[in-house]
């Protein structure tokens, strides 16, 4: 873990005791509860002590009196901690959910461009691996670290008060131990991810030579293949050693150093008896503490690492927590007037995070209630920033969108979106049914309806034939669609909710051209009565628009009907002129049926 | 080594619950079903002993450590025994010196063997594992392309990944667990019955309640871990899913379901994580509380003895010293068994798909293929995937001559795809022959005939790593300027060279994000640089942007010069350029020739071309007034690229 300033570390860790609060009544009563059953622990080896030098004394009535203290300590120290067992578990886990269940809904209230790029890994590891270190840590790790060196002092205590000479000799190898034990989990923990990682990397090496395995036996290059295999496994076996020569250093050591507390026990203490100056039964308690005491070495090292682990995962989910969302309802949302979806883009600029140049500058576009507009331009034109500032998943740097002549942001962002559905050319389905996916938008949608959407969307057929139907998984752990099917599933999910407003931003990429002729046709049906925007350059979906504006470097270059644009726009022609010759009713290979 | 009644902390109340197996968790309660599991179980690790042999000196080493630490760990009890009942009561210094020493002998061995054997068992294992990780990544690459097709990538990766994984677990972990414990169980009760075997005996009253406790204990946390793994994996993918698809989440405003259904799974997750709080509260301080009673027991009835002078305070501190031995290796013994179900489940999947025979391996007598000019033949060649499927292919003879194209035209299923893979050998004909040049392909090995060969898949396959190096796929030793005039070729040039690190650059998740088009034009750039005698080409039937279109269809045309093509066609130049053209219906070739023989002959071949020039998607771009549906029958107008 990289040292951060330590001021920070505090008040992370602070803000991390915080969550603890709502549980207030909980976490004293476990230290309570820990604090007496640590009491019973340490009170055992003492009054073993003591029944033993009653024996060697041979007063048994003694005793008789030591056993059933003996009894009433362990008895006592069960039910103490079967209490504390219980009601921490029962903090930890409450903790546990409010912490998931905050960060969720934080993720929630940010606004899109926030996940923009590759952000979805390092969010899933801080919902999951730092959210457990902190979970861990505060469930677990505070309460064994606060138990751990409860034991240690009060068995400290209780020699002491036997005899301090003795006790400061059997003690001594305490810090050691723990300072090593918090060094082991602190080193340990990167070489073992590095582990983790590399099986990573062996994995993706495996996924490659299986998903190419055409590639590999048409070029005949499986030397080529295992031999990076080979290298991939031979990496994840010397990061493995390298883990494990820290594990063979540090756990034999750490097991080592008590015994010296052990052997200075035995040959100090024992000589005292043999001169008087300590009971045989002190004796005795003094070798039981230090046997007793090597758990809990061992136990608060470990955890003053996990403090360590928590305080770092903690700074990263507070990084999270702390974003303040950017995109937020206004706080007297007007109610969307109805309409027919009438769109307005005046002098309106997006720049991306990040990115140097406005993906579009003072455009103004208006698009008429039950309209179809095209928009048609090169890549990074400013096409799909269009589609995302009129569903207000991203707000104009400059200028203003308006729905029936409302300003977005006057909006209630929730009740805008539900009347505006977009399509992109890489659409993502969940993990569900068929069904339910083209349902999402209105899950209590009728059959019928979701057959209709469907059969429009030129997706029915193929949903028919499959084995299940509509019941059919799909997603990350089902059926694997083409792209094409995924596109047009997501056009069956769109035209379901109804929207006022339908955008199409390339969502016909992946479609072949046989089906997206008859795509264009159920499409025709869908879009009359509704205002449509159609972001693509393919003439097939282009003949659904009643205008076609041309986009270039986030201005609009032309605009007019396609016989027009043709006759006067070269930048359209040279877009939408397909050049190629196609046997569409060839076209029917069903990818992952067929092909090489 | 903990002394009795010595407050043993509980491991931490989240073991490692992972041992237990993965997917046969339901069969948990099957007490038959288990028992089958185990029995047979000896053969498998026999089978996995295999790969143990060439470690063995390093696998004795570990075992001889492995004995020497457990043995000197159970030292300390007989040695405080003596220090205290032959040196400090005796008042003999000597003795106490000694036992001291010794004791500081049995310490050092401890810490010895415990490093040594750390070392060892994870170099062994580990070694062990990656061996098998590449013995199956080998078969893997052996086993026939059919084969990929009936598995999903997920599961085969999960066999390198996984289930290796969880070998780990049972060769490191369950070895050292099931040799120490035993060890120590024994070694303790041995020299607990050496010294007082009556004490011995009453202390073993309470191991019975242990051992119940701990097996009943096994199986309960055994279900309730496995729901709170499952409730947390679903607790993940529903995470995973909203982030993955926030997107969506947003376009349609459906935050509250996402929300509500987290919250569902999040409760769940809690209360599954609840019971084994209950579990463990109900377990682990009773399991403290009964080795204080044990310790209390010898207490009562040795210190009464010691009153007695019957037995000696040292033999008391012995037990409370060993009672602690005792009840640790009971404890990690209950947890073997799990790890062994899964260890063994994970074994039979591996040497499941270690059985998957290979079926296309090069004949015994196989020969080189020797440098051919590419005249392919196909001999009454039928085929079909599996006696139970209907026949792929029926009949079907084929004379290309070298340097000729032949386009393969027909719908979906008529066999177009299947006949190109016959052609590569990713499987043999199941009546008649292929043949290179008069070559049976069953006669000569795989690579030689691969490596004059070229495929170029519809959907292009490109690997992590540079473009550089994906071009050199086939032609590892080709240098820079012959990478670049392929590329050149392709009319991919331009592009590459516009990257900022040109051939060097990386592409895949971290690196350049190319187009459809741009990668077609590297496919085929890759394909022109292994220059094969004869190429197989499966068009892709997805348009990408129309500049992209144009350079494709340049480059096919550069790629197909001089070579033996056949071609699964979607485009109507390429068919038309062909200088034969297949129509296959129904598994059977139905008419061949030229373009212009079939269009004059009138057959199938003439009603699709009038129906592709009547739709005019042609070259003038716009498909001006789009006409019905041109295949409107279900089924069939549904199936896209």
């Amino acid at each position: 873990m990289p040292d951060r300033p330590s001021m920070g570390r505090v008040r992370t860790f602070t803000r991390l005791l915080g969550f603890l609060a709502p549980y207030k009544v909980g976490s004293i009563l476990s230290v309570v509860f820990a604090l007496l059953a640590m009491i019973g622990t340490v009170a055992i080896p003492a009054i073993s002590g003591r029944a033993i030098d009653a024996a060697t004394a041979g007063d048994r009535s003694a005793l008789t009196n030591w056993i059933w203290a003996l009894a009433a300590a362990a008895l006592a120290r069960w039910i103490l901690t079967v209490a504390r067992r219980e009601i921490a578990g029962r903090v930890s886990l409450g903790v546990e959910r409010d912490l998931r269940r905050g960060f969720m809904t934080h993720l929630q209230s940010l606004e899109l461009a926030y996940f923009e790029g590759s952000r979805t890994g390092q969010m899933m590891s801080r919902a999951t691996v730092d959210l457990a270190a902190v979970r861990f840590f505060l469930g677990y790790g505070l309460i064994f670290m606060v138990q751990s060196a409860l034991t240690i002092i009060l068995s400290a205590i209780a020699m002491i008060w036997i005899n301090p000479a003795l006790a400061v000799q059997a003690l001594a190898p305490v810090p050691f131990v723990v300072w090593i034990a918090r060094r082991y989990g602190i080193r340990a923990r990167p070489s073992l991810q590095e582990v983790q990682q590399r099986v990573g990397e062996l994995t993706s090496e495996a996924e490659e030579s299986i998903s190419g395995v055409r590639v590999v036996r048409a070029f005949a290059r499986e030397d080529r293949q295992r031999e990076r295999f080979a290298h991939s496994a031979e990496r994840v076996f010397a990061q493995s050693m390298d883990a494990t020569k820290l594990r063979a250093f540090y756990n034999p050591l750490i097991g080592f150093l008590p015994q010296i507390g052990l052997v200075l026990v035995l040959l100090v203490g024992g000589r005292q008896v043999i001169n008087g100056n300590l009971t045989i039964g002190e004796f005795t308690a003094f070798y039981v503490y230090v046997l007793a005491l090597l758990g809990p070495m061992r136990i608060l090292g470990t955890s003053l690492g996990m403090a360590q682990r928590a305080i770092a995962s903690g700074a990263r989910l507070f990084e999270v927590l702390d974003r303040e969302p950017r995109i937020v309802a206004a706080e007297h949302p007007i109610p969307l007037p109805d309409g027919p979806g009438h769109i307005e883009l005046h002098d309106v600029s997006l720049q991306f995070e990040r990115a140097s140049v406005d993906a579009v500058s003072g455009l103004d576009l208006e698009i008429a209630g039950g309209q179809v507009v095209a928009i048609v331009g090169p890549t990074g034109s400013g096409k799909s920033a269009v589609a995302a500032l009129i569903s207000r998943l991203y707000d104009p740097t400059g200028g203003e969108v308006r729905l029936e002549g409302v300003d977005l942001r006057d909006l209630d962002p929730i009740a805008l979106r539900r009347e505006i559905a977009v399509v992109d050319d890489a659409p993502f389905l969940f993990t569900a049914s068929i069904r339910d996916n083209i349902a999402y938008a209105r899950p209590d949608a009728t059959d019928e309806e979701v057959v209709l959407a469907a059969q429009r969307a030129q997706i029915h057929a193929t949903i028919v034939g499959m084995d299940q139907g509509y019941a059919t998984q799909i997603g990350e752990r089902g059926l694997t669609l083409s792209g094409g099917q995924r596109q047009r599933l997501a056009i069956a999910r769109a035209l379901i909710a109804q929207p006022r407003v339908l955008v199409l931003d390339d969502a016909t990429a992946a479609v072949d051209a046989t089906t997206e002729l008859a795509l264009v046709e159920g499409l025709r049906d869908a879009v009359s009565g509704r205002t449509a925007l159609l972001i693509t350059n393919r003439p097939a979906t282009l003949a659904l628009a009643d205008e076609i504006v041309v986009l270039d470097h986030g201005h609009v270059v032309d605009r007019g009907t396609a016989t027009a644009l043709r006759e006067r726009c070269e930048l359209f022609r040279d877009l939408t002129d397909l050049g190629a010759e196609y046997a569409p009713s060839l076209a029917l290979a069903a990818r992952e049926v067929e092909g090489l | 080594m903990s002394g009795d009644g010595s407050p043993r902390m509980a491991p931490l109340p989240e073991p490692p619950p992972k041992r237990e197996a993965r997917e046969r968790g339901a069969g948990r309660r099957d007490i038959r079903r288990r028992l089958e599991a185990t029995r047979g179980g000896g053969a498998k690790l026999r089978r996995l002993g295999v790969l143990l042999r060439p470690y063995r000196g390093r696998t004795i080493a570990m075992f001889i450590a492995l004995i020497a630490a457990t043995l000197a760990s159970l030292a300390p009890g007989p040695l405080v025994k003596h220090a205290i009942d032959d040196g400090i009561r005796a008042g003999n210094l000597g003795v106490l010196y000694l036992v001291v020493g010794l004791f500081v002998v049995s310490a050092l061995l401890v810490w010895l063997g415990t490093a040594v054997q750390t070392y060892l068992v994870s170099w062994v294992g580990q070694r062990v594992l990656q061996d098998l990780r590449i013995q199956i990544f080998d078969h893997l690459q052996k086993l026939p392309v059919a084969f990929y097709e009936r598995k999903r990538t997920g599961v085969l990766i999960s066999r390198l990944t996984n289930d290796v994984q969880a070998l780990d677990t049972l060769v490191s972990d369950a070895v050292v667990t099931l040799f120490q414990s035993t060890l120590t169980l024994l070694g303790a009760a041995v020299i607990l019955f050496v010294y007082d075997p009556g004490l011995a005996l009453l202390s073993f009253t309470v191991l019975p309640f242990v051992v119940i406790g701990s097996v009943v204990f096994r199986i309960a946390s055994a279900d309730a871990y496995r729901r709170t793994r499952e409730t947390i994996g679903a607790l993940t993918a529903e995470l995973q899913e909203t982030l993955s698809g926030v997107r969506v989440v947003r376009a349609f405003g459906r935050e509250d379901r996402h929300e509500q259904r987290f919250a569902e799974l999040n409760e769940e997750n809690r209360s599954a994580n609840m019971t084994t709080v209950h579990l463990n509260a109900a377990y682990f301080p009773a399991v403290e509380f009964t080795s204080a009673l044990a310790t209390l027991l010898v207490l009562a009835v040795g210190g009464v003895q010691v009153v007695q002078g019957e037995t000696t305070v040292g033999v008391l501190v012995l037990f409370m010293a060993t009672l602690g031995s005792f009840f640790d290796p009971i404890q990690q013994l209950s947890q073997l068994y799990t790890t062994y179900q899964s260890g063994m489940a994970a074994l039979d999947k591996i040497f499941e798909l270690l059985d998957e025979p290979v079926e296309l391996d090069d004949a015994k007598d196989a020969v080189e293929l020797p440098h051919v000019a590419g005249r392919l033949t196909l001999e009454g060649v039928s085929f079909r995937y599996s006696p139970q499927t209907p026949w792929a292919l029926q009949d079907v003879d084929v004379e290309l001559e070298a340097g000729k194209t032949l386009a393969l035209v027909g719908a979906t299923g008529a066999g177009k795809s299947t006949l190109a893979k016959l052609l590569a050998r990713f499987y043999d004909p199941t009546e008649g022959a292929v043949l290179v040049d008069g070559h049976d392909l069953r006669s000569v090995t795989q690579h030689s005939l691969r490596s004059q060969l070229g495929i170029v898949p519809q959907e292009p396959f490109l690997f992590s790593g540079t473009i550089g190096e994906n071009l050199r796929f086939g032609a590892p030793d080709a240098p820079d300027d012959v990478v670049l005039a392929a590329l050149d070729a392709v009319g991919a040039k331009a592009f590459v060279l516009e990257l900022p690190q040109g051939l060097n650059a990386e592409i895949g998740e971290r690196g350049v994000q190319l187009s459809g088009g741009q990668r077609q034009l590297l496919a085929f750039a890759r394909a022109l640089l292994s220059d094969p005698r004869m190429l197989i080409l499966d068009e892709a039937t997805a348009a990408v942007d129309p500049r992209s279109e144009r350079q494709i269809e340049q480059a096919l045309h550069t790629l197909m010069r001089g070579r033996t093509v056949v071609v699964i066609a979607h485009r109507l130049s390429t068919i038309r350029n062909a200088d034969q053209i297949a129509v296959l219906d129904g598994g059977r070739i139905t008419e061949r020739g030229t373009h212009e023989e079939l269009v004059a002959a009138g057959g199938m071949y003439a009603d699709l071309d009038a129906s592709w020039r009547s739709q005019g998607v042609g070259s003038a771009g716009i498909a001006p007034e789009p006409p019905e549906p041109p295949v409107a029958a279900p089924g069939s107008a549904s199936a896209d690229a």
